[in-house]
């Protein structure tokens, strides 16, 4: 019985953990290429889960079918929003901290909207597959999970396809490592800019309606998804698409097992001093760029 | 341009403003004024407290701390431990913020040690968690009532000479807090801090011991709302997670000193006192939501347009309009 509960959390865990690397990704692009760390990222991941919903309850569009029009839609309100909030900015000195104060003043606009719009009630994204799994031995996976789980992986496929193998991606990857070298070379980071926060958005709605999948959400949720953005991103390094993919699985098992054994409102005490741990213990030394 | 000596009775003049204005205040419960107005100016002192001791290592050191609303619960929650479980008298009480003030400077040495090595966005995240878990940490212990909070029993007196005790003494405090600020604006330390946040290694060549400047900076920081929290628990009479630890009081006076303008002693006080007239207005007359959308698209118009404070976005725009005018005529 135990092995059973072990292996349980397990599962459980490495499902969760390839959503919170889907949104780690997304912001660790952002983080990396543009110099902005988004606070709000996590709020438009909610947000996605909540016109899913309201897609799905009011005219019974399947979450999976609405993303083909949301995701678009994010990506080019994500450019609209870099051309209008972070391009004024990029010219302060301190841009990090100038971005992380201003999306955090999006984050509350964007929670209180959904707020107003949607009230605080907590709401269960309920496809027509919810509430059926499929066994291997003993081992139960949900299927909405394991949707969940396949659509970050896709979306962290698709990332890291982009990133590597096409023109724009490249592009993206030289802004990254020497933004003056790529203007240099013809790249327009303007354009570059814009796309890599568009994509950054559209990942971050692909993985709300992938948690969507798996777990009950509010509008103020977006802040605990934000930590667990921050720790993945600083454990797997700012920047690195591989190593985000692989700490969200990490941090995944983690909770996962710790749920099975410790009382759940200890569960975020432990998420959060992790992350105070890592950024005390480590603070450069898990990054593959400099602060 | 003003002479010098022009200058210095330009601030004396201003120094006997400061001084009229602040016994006006202190004389306002004399005129019996409905409890409603007392307690409004109460939070704006409340607000002023907060947002000059944030500006302390906030503004003048640029270390963001977005967890500051944590000292504020801890030294709430200590004034309102040390009256349940000594049965304090009155007087005691409100003497018992100042140990809440020291919980919360020793827990900021405690933390601060290790956090003030991160720079800029790890240090506000840092923080940001920090609030989180000690929210956390005392809604889960039953010692300090859990999440249904604790209990204090309330002053004996008529409701407006309650009301009118903590006006004057948040009042005293808000006096207080800002001439230390101002102090420290002109003093070894306050420089020091600027210097910190223009260039840290510079600081350190300047042979200035930044660790050290920069936990000074923090404890401080810490104290004052630590002594605030002590008496907001006493005002309220009954405190839980939820209303100490808001992450909104976090939030609203980042918002507050940066509005004004961080780095200044006025700054924070102009930015404090008219954000929480509008934080009042809000609250009276829009819902909650709506409020904080606003304070939102606040934060993004004050990064954006005016990244220095509202005051230097006056004055840059006057020197502007001066410069025409020169060049005109």
């Amino acid at each position: 019985m135990f092995e059973i509960l072990l292996l349980q959390s397990l599962v459980s865990g490495i499902l969760m953990g390839g959503i919170y690397a889907l949104l780690g990704v997304g912001f660790s692009l952002t983080w990396g290429v543009l110099r902005v760390i988004n606070i709000a990222h996590a709020g438009f991941g909610v947000l996605a889960a909540y016109i899913a919903y309201s897609l799905l309850a009011k005219t019974g569009l399947d979450p999976l079918l609405s993303l083909l029009i949301t995701l678009p839609c994010f990506f080019f309100g994500g450019m609209i929003l870099h051309r209008g909030l972070i391009r004024p900015i990029t010219k302060a000195r301190e841009t990090i901290v100038a971005s992380m104060v201003l999306t955090f003043g999006l984050a509350i606009v964007v929670e209180n909207l959904m707020l107003w719009i949607w009230k605080a009630d907590p709401r269960v994204l309920k496809p027509s597959y919810s509430g059926t799994a499929v066994f291997i031995g003993e081992v139960g996976l949900p299927i909405p999970q394991l949707v969940g789980f396949g659509l970050a992986a896709a979306g962290i496929l698709l990332l890291y396809l982009f990133l590597n193998h096409t023109h724009t991606g490249k592009a993206v990857q030289a802004t990254w490592q020497e933004k003056e070298g790529a203007a240099l070379m013809g790249i327009n980071l303007q354009k570059v800019s814009e796309i890599a926060f568009g994509m950054a958005i559209a990942a971050a709605g692909l993985g709300g309606v992938a948690m969507a999948m798996m777990y009950t959400f509010d509008p103020p949720v977006h802040n605990f998804w934000l930590i667990y953005m921050f720790l993945v991103v600083i454990v797997g390094g700012v920047g690195s698409i591989l190593g985000t993919a692989l700490a969200g699985l990490i941090l995944g098992v983690i909770t996962g097992l710790c749920m099975a054994f410790i009382p759940y409102q200890w569960i975020n005490v432990l998420t959060f001093g992790l992350l105070i741990v890592v950024l005390l213990v480590r603070p450069q030394g898990l990054f593959k760029t400099g602060v | 341009m003003t002479q010098p000596s022009q200058a210095g009775q330009k601030n004396r003049t201003y120094c006997y403003l400061a001084i009229g204005v602040a016994v006006l205040l202190s004389l306002f419960p004399l005129l019996s004024p409905a409890p409603y107005f007392l307690s409004m100016l109460y939070m704006v002192f409340l607000y002023v407290v907060l947002a000059e001791s944030w500006n302390i290592i906030g503004g003048f050191a640029g270390y963001l701390s977005f967890g500051h609303v944590a000292f504020f619960g801890l030294g709430a929650y200590t004034t309102a431990f040390l009256m349940n479980k000594l049965a304090l008298s009155p007087v005691a009480t409100i003497l018992s913020s100042i140990p809440g003030g020291l919980v919360a400077a020793s827990v900021a040495l405690v933390i601060g040690y290790p956090c003030l090595r991160l720079r800029g966005p790890y240090f506000a995240v840092v923080t940001m968690c920090f609030a989180f878990v000690v929210h956390m940490v005392v809604q889960n212990i039953d010692l300090f009532g859990g999440v249904e909070g604790l209990w204090l029993a309330a002053m004996k007196k008529p409701i407006h000479v309650i009301r009118a005790i903590f006006y004057e003494l948040m009042l005293t405090l808000m006096i207080l807090v800002v001439l230390f600020v101002r102090w420290m604006e002109g003093s070894k330390l306050g420089k020091g801090l600027v210097t910190i946040r223009e260039d840290e290694e510079v600081a350190q060549t300047l042979g200035i011991h930044t660790p050290r400047v920069k936990i000074l900076a923090f404890v401080l920081s810490a104290f004052f709302p630590g002594v605030a929290g002590g008496l907001h628990a006493y005002y309220l009479t009954y405190i839980s997670p939820e209303n100490v630890f808001d992450v909104m009081v976090s939030i609203l006076i980042v918002l507050m000193t940066l509005f004004g303008g961080g780095g200044s002693w006025l700054g924070a006080l102009i930015g404090a006192v008219s954000l929480s007239f509008i934080n009042e207005f809000l609250t009276t007359f829009v819902a909650a939501e709506i409020a904080r959308i606003i304070y939102g698209l606040l934060f993004i118009v004050v990064i954006i347009f005016m990244p220095n404070g509202i005051m230097e976005f006056f004055r840059r725009r006057r020197r502007q309009k001066e410069e025409r005018v020169l060049e005109n005529g």
